[in-house]
């Protein structure tokens, strides 16, 4: 490879123009660390509609800001004529295309992400098996919190071929599940209708959406699965406790027993009166 | 009754300017992000040095509506709507949103009144038992408001389950029901196929609610009375149709804007904002002889007052408790815990919270504990904020 049109691009840069370089630098290191800090601090006292556009705006900005100061700094550094750029950004790709090859599947996959959002701040996704809510998006990887809270680094190049699920996509809509698994000899129609009444009157469920009580037959008995949303999504292990115990004390009051779940196998917790 | 009655789906916000949508939007997020850094100030504040009216002098000039003469409103409007063929249910159903007086003035109505049993939790036979007592297919009934017959509890909802779908049927002989609209909200959702035809008063618009306000300052005699801006000496009052040319301040619009159309939220901001002198009695001066001899009251406008606001404090219980208050137009304090789910002192912590901040108070001498009007739009908008389901006024 012919290097000479590099090393003349690079030899005209002078010390001056590395201060001024890495002053701009600096400055947008420090405003994407504000960005990163400030908004999702503000928008932690904020809620509804306000909070996720302030939290979907922090990529953006960086990408921004990121894009600012690339326009910058290259004049700075070398004369901006078409030569020069085809022979700097020629050099960039090829050192990025080897060294640091899996850094920059991530920052490209990230840079997707910003344009097909499969997912934004405040969202709560799942990721080979991890669940949690987005608490940060970085160039590189973005962070959720489980609700165990735990931090879990998720790399943006993982997005190319892992299976990604989104419970609110972008909104504050998430819906939520209580599983129950019943012994089977009871009066379904009675059930449902009492298990939807507890939804209704339970103060955590958004009642202006979708309420569900599917029922279905498995191995161990009945499994119902009581589907509504909570009224925020942050709220869910609450409405998720909340919904079981109030289906648990329907059950208990109809004498329907409880068995447990496939991973403990057939095993009654509850024998109804 | 301003406006009349309308179909529920025909009720509309009062327009207000982009500007003041705006600046109220932007003063809600800068509020919640000052929360915890500036010292908070829930309670009510007027926010300007003149002299308030004397409650004699409110009582006069700023009475509540009566119930009897809303009561006639009604009676007329149904009527009306039943010749226009606009009224195809027997029992026709009265939404109204909380502190429009319609509760008191179904009270009022020459009919058989219908009061809730004193304990509404009661199985679906006990439901149905019930109300085959009542007798409805026997005389003209009336229920005023039907958040007093259930409670957001599993077994709080067979009794106005059972008479709903009665009602639905035609099978309840000829009433009158009275609705909050938060309750009619949840039920809403409950029966999404109940299909009942409501009909609601029609919003307050900054047109109506100069001439309601009229009709209250005017008494049994009509008197007329004048009110006008503190600080620029504009008219609110009397309503602009009696051929005089004044120039009219939009301070009726906005009232009606700020809250929502709603009258008893509107009454009361009104009486907040009347005053015995204006800013600058020399720039009032030159203006004074248009008011045509009535007596003179001064407005101070809306923007240097402070509402009840919803403390940073406040947390999921307070939410919880300000909602069932709206579904049931008032509970007390062990139904609360009923219904929140929170234990009783959990409750009275949250409420002592909210009775500090002036947006709930004890109602009359019972023990109910019901949402203010002056609290009200904050209460609205923190509801709805935290995706909690809100009435459609």
């Amino acid at each position: 490879m012919d290097t000479r049109p590099v090393r003349e691009a690079l030899a005209s840069i002078t010390s001056q123009a590395i201060l001024e370089a890495l002053a701009v630098i600096v400055i947008a290191a420090l405003l994407i660390l504000l960005v990163q800090k400030l908004f999702p601090a503000l928008a932690g006292k904020l809620s509804g509609k306000p909070r996720l556009y302030l939290l979907a705006s922090v990529p953006l900005l960086r990408l921004l800001i990121i894009l600012l100061t690339l326009l910058m700094v290259v004049p700075i550094l070398v004369e901006p004529s078409f030569e020069n750029m085809v022979a700097i950004f020629g050099a960039l790709g090829l050192a990025l295309g080897f060294a640091l090859k899996d850094y920059a599947n991530s920052l490209i996959a990230g840079i997707v992400t910003l344009y097909e959002m499969p997912y934004r701040l405040g969202d709560w996704i799942e990721v080979d098996g991890r669940y949690g809510e987005v608490r940060a998006i970085g160039a590189r990887a973005a962070e959720i919190v489980t609700l165990d809270d735990t931090v879990v680094v998720i790399p943006h190049g993982v997005l190319w071929n892992a299976l990604l699920a989104n419970g609110n996509d972008g909104t504050d809509n998430l819906m939520c599940v209580a599983d129950l698994y019943l012994e089977p000899d009871h009066d379904v129609a009675f059930l449902r209708a009492r298990f939807r009444d507890a939804i209704f009157t339970c103060p955590l469920t958004r009642t202006y959406q979708p309420v569900q009580v599917v029922v279905s037959g498995c191995e161990w008995g009945l499994h119902y699965r009581l589907k509504a949303y909570p009224l925020e999504p942050r709220a869910q292990r609450r409405f998720i406790s909340e919904l079981t115990a109030r289906a648990a004390a329907i059950c208990e009051e109809a004498g329907v027993g409880m068995v447990a779940g496939p991973g403990l196998g057939y095993r009654p917790i509850h024998q109804g009166s | 009754m301003p406006g009349g009655l309308v179909p529920l789906e025909q009720w509309q916000l009062p327009e207000t300017s982009v500007h003041r949508t705006v600046r109220s939007a932007l003063r809600d997020i800068l509020a919640q992000l000052r929360a915890g850094v500036t010292p908070e100030d829930t309670t009510f504040r007027s926010l300007d040095a003149l002299p308030a009216l004397s409650a004699r002098t409110l009582a006069e000039v700023a009475p509540a509506p009566d119930p009897a003469t809303t009561a006639d409103a009604v009676g007329r409007q149904l009527a009306r709507l039943t010749r226009g063929g606009g009224r195809p249910r027997r029992v026709p159903v009265l939404v109204a949103p909380p502190f429009s007086g319609v509760r008191e003035a179904l009270a009022c109505l020459d009919r058989r009144l219908l009061t809730p049993p004193d304990e509404v939790s009661m199985t679906p036979a006990a439901a149905a038992c019930w109300w085959d007592r009542q007798a409805l297919t026997d005389g003209d009934w009336v229920l005023p408001e039907l958040a007093d017959f259930w409670l957001r509890h599993p077994s709080g909802l067979a009794l106005v389950r059972e008479f709903l779908s009665r009602v639905a049927l035609d099978q309840a002989g000829d009433g009158l029901v009275g609705c909050s609209s938060w309750c009619w909200t949840f039920w809403t959702h409950y029966l999404p196929e109940l299909h009942l035809a409501p009909v609601t008063p029609a919003p307050l618009t900054g047109e109506r609610l100069t001439r309601w306000l009229a009709f209250l300052a005017g008494g049994a005699s009509g008197r007329t009375v004048t009110a006008r801006m503190s600080h620029d000496g504009l008219y609110v009052l009397p309503a602009p149709d009696d051929g005089q040319e004044r120039k009219y301040s939009g301070f009726a619009r906005d009232l009606a804007a700020l809250s929502r159309g709603n009258p008893g939220v509107a009454l009361a901001l009104w009486r907040q904002r009347l005053r015995s002198h204006p800013e600058d009695e020399a720039a009032a001066r030159p203006l004074r002889d248009e008011s045509g001899g009535g007596r003179l009251y001064w407005v101070a406008p809306l923007e240097p007052m402070k509402l009840p606001a919803v403390p940073t404090a406040a947390g999921p219980g307070a939410g919880h408790i300000l909602h069932a208050l709206l579904l049931h137009d008032g509970l007390p304090l062990d139904r609360l815990a009923q219904v929140t789910g929170l234990a009783e002192p959990e409750a009275r912590v949250a409420l002592s919270l909210l009775l500090r901040a002036e947006l709930v108070a004890p109602a009359g001498a019972g023990e109910d504990y019901r949402v203010q009007p002056l609290g009200y739009p904050a209460v609205r908008k923190y509801l709805h904020a935290r995706g909690y389901p809100v009435d459609g006024f």
